[in-house]
């Protein structure tokens, strides 16, 4: 039977089927290496259990977090109030009404005028992503919709 | 899969029950401050970047499906949220620092330890820290969540999109690696001898 090194973590763990455990504990009883290598990955798993625990948050931790989460709308528009999920409908409206503007407004007939329709493609996609998390609100919402990639740091 | 109280909370809040929000919030803010921390080893960074967890998980709570277990979800937008911070640059690996970490190496040391103890605490920190900071992206996130955050090789596997073999061999290659970086630290019967 060949070594059974890989498997020794999953062994320690406890992770091994029970036909594969007893594989490679009939392998150890027999070889010295893989159980010097089992002896060694035990010290280490045992040294990680002394490791520090993490840090406690700070006092306020929670505080903050919620005064953040009712900061988002005034700051950036985008999410509702605590309990505001109730206007989804309304993006996929604005992202239609959008649509037919370009339309309209920039005709399809020449390349240059398809370039930018296809431009507005994206936009389209933003409204429907906004849609689905149901984050419009307002005008002002519709508005800062235009710009989600620039608020989520997106390429 | 035995029933998800968690995945009730996020379904009841979906469907606009924002107090279920912030009893996840009140269950899991502690839980993602220590995950972050293990990413920029920064009280206040990690507090920051757990935040931002829950801020997009109130955003995007609609892309949450029960076919998922809740706290697999949550760490898989930590685990990417942080990934994403690391590589942005703005927050490199950090070796502990011995005296932010002091409160944090005497509880380990136990009570009144002795300055060798928690010289050996701060010492162990700095090289669990130093072995983080050389891992593949990869073997670094499935040691994190299974070594240090004690999740099963099956929730690994959910968090990380990938199969609970290759979650095997992330985590046995990362120990092994652990086992290398902490020789130092170990007992003499449990160094290398032979290795495969």
């Amino acid at each position: 039977m060949s070594h059974v090194v890989q498997d020794l973590t999953a062994l320690l763990d406890g992770a091994l089927s029970p036909e594969r455990r007893a594989e490679v504990e009939a392998h150890l009883l027999a070889c010295g290496g893989c159980r010097a290598e089992r002896r060694r990955l035990e010290g280490a798993l045992r040294m990680l259990s002394a490791l520090p625990p993490a840090p406690e948050p700070t006092p306020g931790f929670g505080r903050r977090f919620w005064a953040r989460l009712e900061a988002e709308p005034r700051d950036q528009g985008l999410l509702p109030l605590l309990g505001g999920r109730r206007w989804r409908w309304i993006a996929p409206l604005a992202g239609a009404a959008a649509m037919a503007a370009v339309l309209v407004v920039g005709g399809i007939r020449h390349r240059s005028q398809q370039r930018e329709m296809a431009a507005h493609l994206d936009l389209l996609e933003q409204y429907e992503l906004a849609a689905s998390l149901g984050t419009v609100e307002s005008a002002e919402d519709v508005e800062v919709v235009a710009h989600l990639d620039e608020l989520e740091g997106r390429p | 899969m035995a029933p998800d109280p968690d995945a009730a909370l996020m379904l009841a809040f979906q469907g606009g029950d924002e107090a279920a929000f912030r009893t996840l919030f009140e269950k899991y803010g502690r839980a993602m401050v220590a995950f972050c921390h293990h990413y920029v080893r920064d009280l206040g960074r990690a507090e920051e970047l757990a935040q931002d967890v829950f801020l997009k998980l109130y955003r995007y709570a609609d892309r949450y499906r029960p076919s998922a277990r809740f706290r697999t979800f949550l760490y898989r937008i930590a685990a990417n949220h942080c990934l994403n911070e690391l590589r942005r640059g703005e927050h490199g690996w950090r070796a502990a620092d011995p005296g932010k970490d002091g409160a944090d190496l005497e509880l380990v040391a136990g009570k009144d330890p002795s300055p060798e103890e928690v010289a050996s605490a701060a010492a162990l920190s700095r090289a669990v820290q130093e072995l983080l900071a050389r891992l593949p992206e990869k073997q670094r996130s499935a040691f994190v969540l299974a070594r240090l955050e004690g999740l099963s090789y099956e929730e690994v596997a959910d968090v990380l999109e990938t199969t609970v073999s290759a979650v095997k061999s992330l985590v046995h290659r990362a120990t092994v690696a652990a086992a290398d970086a902490l020789e130092s630290f170990s007992a003499p019967g449990d160094r290398k001898e032979v290795r495969q």
